[in-house]
């Protein structure tokens, strides 16, 4: 199946010398904060063969590439659809026979491409941490693919938000909302609850604290590299909750893109809906 | 083919198209004409599927816009009276996005977008970036855009707006040549004369009610029969009103303070005639001139009589 819109982003996108500039600078300061790290780890040591110490500089440039590509998403994808609507471009794909999916499927991977290519074209700075031990491929196919959909997920919420918020400046606000909530507030309130549980020992407030930290992508890559232990699979409780939060804003899409398609549910009236294209 | 029953659109309390009846039959090319706000770019986006009528039901090509959106699309090309464009696309890529949004076949597409361009006349800008187009080019590239998918139904809102009177030729000799295409269109303006060469109907919009709907070719007899002379004078409205009142030709007189506005259906001798007979009965008179028809203004009048004349 051909979807129009990922062909003609995709010719918007990469014709510029934009993404070739970004990819290009990305690579380059990976890099360089791999081979300080890495120096900085070897350094004054007797052997260079240091697993351990290498596990480490794996643990910490991928939490930093997380976060800086978690970051990264809501400014390609937030803009998308309240962008075609501030354009003026919306009400003439509307009246074209795309579906919605198509519509907010060819927004989610075109917006996201870049990402993924940030994450592949740096893949082979880890294979300079391979050279000193350390992670295992495994290991480290686990973290992409789990960064991959962390990104998709970003994205997909991003562009929900960019159809269901009229501008695209109150859609930029709730996508970074929601990244920070993602990394920063999940993070702490987990933490903070794991804390407040261990003295005296509270196993409800800590189960508390695991569901807090189980959102939070930097955990569960952290957890996927052995650096935190916490005993069951907790991504599937994260693709799960995130998988629902976009199920939830679904309907809301639809209503802004096809409000025909909700008035065959049952109860549902037709409102006077203003035009929002 | 385009039909609406009852079509009414509320927002909140107020009523923008108020049980609008309309029928447009296949291959007719129908002028909707209205001042800002009558209401006609609600009516058009309720029959591109965009907005949703609060009651009352329209049909295009068979299909109801609620109940059948999709193929209502499929059957339409919509072109709205803002519209943007893609930032770094060129001429042949726009046209070809549209296309696979329909899922044209390429082979098909390619030698659609050949023939359009050449009927819009942007054969060599088609390696061009659309936002690099002037706003009349863009607005031709937006009729072959909506042709893309050679749907049966055009939806035009105010093609011509914002355009200087030369792109404005330009526009009119594109949409003159869409005729041969045999489409059913629907075409919005708030200029009447700007759809009379156009349109083989027009319909006028009023507060969202359909104030009249006339042909154009009987509306272009009436114009060639009926002139408005414009008579200046120095003498009362009463001696006026005695001259004017048993001329048969003359079918209704408007007063302003300098003279009046007569509108007359005789030939030119007998216009003649009519100057001589006000002469004749003292009657100052200082300007007797020919003025241009008010298109929109006989349009009224006429379908007004022929209301009259039904209902009496
Ligand atoms: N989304 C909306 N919410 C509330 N009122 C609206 C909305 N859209 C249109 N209206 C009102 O409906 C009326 C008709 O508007 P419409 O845009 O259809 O007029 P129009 O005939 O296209 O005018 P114009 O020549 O200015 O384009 C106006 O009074 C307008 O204020
Ligand atoms: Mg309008």
């Amino acid at each position: 199946m051909k979807n129009p819109i990922l062909l003609k982003e995709f010719r918007q996108r990469m014709r510029t010398s934009r993404a070739p500039i970004v990819v290009t600078g990305y690579v380059a300061s990976m890099g360089i904060l791999t081979f300080f790290l890495l120096y900085e780890n070897v350094q004054g040591q007797l052997y260079l063969f240091q697993p351990a110490r290498s596990q480490q500089v794996f643990t910490i440039l991928s939490l930093i590439q997380m976060i800086i590509v978690a970051f990264l998403t809501p400014a390609f994808s937030a803009g998308t659809i309240s962008g075609e609507r501030e354009r003026r471009t919306l009400a003439v794909l509307l009246t074209t026979p795309l579906s919605p999916f198509s519509i907010l499927f060819g927004k989610i991977i075109a917006s996201s491409a870049l990402q993924y290519l940030l994450l592949l074209a740096s893949l082979p700075l880890y294979s300079l941490v391979f050279l000193f031990g350390g992670a295992v491929p495994q290991e480290v196919l686990a973290v992409l693919v789990f960064q991959l959909f962390t990104i998709f997920i970003i994205a997909t919420i991003s562009v929900m938000w960019s159809t269901v918020a009229l501008r695209s400046g109150w859609s930029t606000v709730l996508s970074y909302a929601t990244v920070s909530f993602m990394i920063f507030i999940t993070g702490s309130i987990g933490l903070g609850l794991q804390s407040l549980a261990s003295n005296p020992v509270d196993a409800d407030v800590a189960r508390y604290g695991q569901f807090f930290l189980s959102l939070n992508p930097l955990w569960i890559e952290a957890e996927l590299e052995n650096a935190v232990h916490s005993g069951n699979a907790e991504w599937v409780l994260f693709v799960i909750f995130y998988f629902a939060v976009a199920c939830c804003l679904l309907p809301f899409c639809i209503w802004r893109l096809r409000p025909q398609w909700l008035w065959r549910i049952p109860g549902l009236t037709r409102v006077n809906e203003r035009n929002y294209q | 083919m385009i039909q609406t029953q009852h079509l009414t659109k509320k927002f909140g309390r107020f009523t923008a198209v108020d049980k609008l009846n309309l029928y447009v039959p296949e291959g007719t090319v129908f002028g909707l004409v209205g001042e800002n706000g009558a209401g006609k770019t609600t009516t058009l986006s309720m029959l591109a599927t965009l907005s949703t009528p609060t009651s009352g039901k329209a049909v295009i090509n068979g299909y109801d816009v609620v109940r059948h959106p999709s193929d209502v699309r499929r059957s339409i090309g919509f072109m709205p009276d803002s519209f943007g464009v893609y930032d770094d696309l060129s001429v042949d890529e726009y046209l070809e996005f549209y296309a696979d949004c329909y899922a044209v076949p390429r082979a098909v597409m390619q030698k659609r977008r050949q023939d359009l361009l050449e009927r819009v006349q942007l054969v060599d800008k088609r390696h061009t970036y659309v936002n690099a187009l002037s706003r009349g080019m863009q607005q031709r590239l937006e009729i072959a855009r909506c042709l893309m998918h050679n749907p049966p139904v055009l939806i035009l809102d105010e093609p011509a707006s914002g355009l200087d009177p030369r792109s404005r030729i330009e526009l009119r000799s594109v949409l003159k040549e869409l005729k041969a295409l045999k489409k059913t269109v629907v075409i919005s303006s708030h200029i009447l004369y700007e759809l009379a060469e156009f349109a083989d109907e027009i319909g006028i919009l009023r507060r969202g009610q359909i104030a009249a709907v006339a042909s154009v070719s009987v509306m272009l007899q009436h114009s060639s029969s009926q002139r408005t002379l414009w008579i200046a004078t120095k003498s009362s409205q009463h001696v006026l009103e005695q001259a004017l009142r048993d001329v048969p030709e003359v079918s209704s007189v408007t007063y302003f303070p300098e003279g009046v506005e007569v509108i007359y259906q005789g030939t030119l001798e007998e216009q003649s005639e009519l100057l001589l007979k006000l002469l004749r009965r003292g009657v100052r008179v200082s300007q007797f001139a020919e003025r241009p028809t008010d298109i929109e203004a006989l349009f009224l009048r006429l379908t007004s009589e022929r209301e009259e004349g039904g209902s009496a």
